[in-house]
């Protein structure tokens, strides 16, 4: 971003200008979800198309996920574009099919005749009470299966970017977005994620990590609402003389890790921070392709992610199992 | 209107019609101070009882000065921000 922005945007903003920009340019593109014509998402995801585009374009969904993702992928075959919501990530269960044995497998088991350009939105993440089918994070489960790509923002200016490049992506898209990152009214958003959006089009490349604070004695690899929380761990680590990297996965399939072995390579200290249960997912993940592609480098590994547990309703208990900058701090003294 | 210094105020143009309460909160600011904005730009984001709503710039100018910053509450009317206009 060379020339001066004046404006601010808050991520959902920046998320509805890249949607709408892709779709005036394009009548094939067209977005789908419960709640997203005249209610505008309920993380505000498309805040606006309606008025804009129209119900045909902006289609509101009965509560079935089967039958509209299914429909999603029938379309993407046909040549359309569509973007389909889920409200909740949670509610990924009862269409798993469609998502990873027809979304992400049917251009594999066509041998190519058909393509399935679809993006499947999904908001994630708790902190607000929400209990333990409205709150998950399932980063690990979405990246596990071969077929998709994964793709996480955590500022404005990563989220219009990132969304450019998943419409125009020929290949399925999970675009993961964190609610309290939305910059919506009744769930805040740290400072952070509200940035600079250049007016214009841009994408971000898929597969690209970004460093956001450069350190020499921690790395502390992380994605979503964490990188804020990371971000702030790292002001409070450097008050004790400890200078924490914070690199910025911003995609999980294609997995950047050389910007993270570059880093490990610095530092020599491995915290990976993930709001995804602990076990059998990203922080594992990480951890193990440093080990296999520096283990001489690192020298110290911490893995803070929430406990395997459903995560409570309770506000302390919530609270308790959610990583916070405190725990991320922890973490990175353990290893120094 | 302005405050005898060729200052133009910011205020909600137009209150939504449904909303009982006369007080909101500012939620989302998208301009600093010292940014210069177009007539018609949303400055920023307000919220009257559920209803988000936007406030747009009455002219294009400098945002002077913000007095109404994010989380903080305001009544009808009140003047949330201030605009230096352009130049003639």
């Amino acid at each position: 971003m060379a020339e001066q922005i004046d404006r601010e945007l808050t991520m959902s903003r920046a998320m509805v200008e890249a949607i709408a920009t892709e779709m005036r340019e394009n009548d094939e593109v067209f977005y789908m979800g419960e709640d997203v014509a005249d209610y505008g998402g309920i993380f505000d995801s498309t805040e606006g198309l309606r008025e804009e585009f129209g119900y045909d374009r902006i289609m509101d969904v009965p509560i079935s996920e089967t039958a509209y993702l299914g429909a999603a992928v029938g379309a993407a075959q046909e040549g359309m574009r569509p973007i389909a919501e889920l409200m909740f990530v949670d509610f990924f269960g009862v269409a798993m099919d469609q998502i990873y044995n027809q979304m992400a497998k049917n251009t594999y088991m066509s041998g190519a005749n058909v393509s399935v350009p679809m993006v499947l939105t999904a908001a994630v993440g708790g902190t607000y009470n929400d209990a333990a089918q409205h709150s998950q994070t399932l980063y690990g489960t979405f990246a596990h299966v071969p077929g998709m790509k994964v793709v996480v923002p955590s500022t404005a200016y990563e989220a219009k970017g990132l969304m450019h490049n998943a419409i125009r992506d020929d290949d399925p898209v999970a675009y993961m977005f964190h609610k309290r990152l939305m910059g919506i009214g009744w769930l805040p958003a740290p400072d952070g994620p509200k940035t600079p959006v250049p007016e214009e089009e841009y994408t971000i490349p898929f597969g690209s990590a970004d460093v956001k604070r450069e350190g020499a004695d921690a790395t502390i690899v992380t994605l979503g609402l964490h990188v804020h929380r990371a971000l702030d761990a790292a002001e409070s680590l450097a008050e004790d003389g400890i200078d924490a990297e914070v690199v910025d996965l911003r995609s999980l399939v294609p997995l950047d890790t050389d910007t993270i072995v570059d880093s490990i390579e610095k530092t020599g200290t491995l915290v990976v921070v993930d709001e995804d249960y602990r076990s059998y997912g990203v922080t594992g993940e990480i951890v193990a392709s440093v080990a296999d592609e520096a283990l001489g480098a690192l020298e110290s590994v911490e893995r803070v992610a929430l406990p395997d547990v459903p995560i409570p309703y309770a506000r302390p208990l919530e609270n308790e199992v959610i990583p916070d900058a405190g725990d991320i701090e922890a973490a990175v003294k353990r290893t120094q | 209107m302005t405050d005898g210094t060729d200052r133009v105020a910011v205020t909600l143009a137009e209150w939504p019609d449904d909303a009982d309460s006369d007080e909101g909160v500012v939620v989302n600011w998208f301009v600093h101070e010292g940014k210069h904005v177009d007539a018609d730009d949303s400055l920023c984001e307000v919220q009257i009882e559920k209803v988000s709503v936007d406030v747009f710039a009455p002219v294009a100018g400098t945002l002077a000065e913000v007095v109404a910053g994010e989380d903080a509450e305001f009544a009808r009317g009140d003047t949330l921000a201030w605009i230096t206009p352009d130049a003639e």
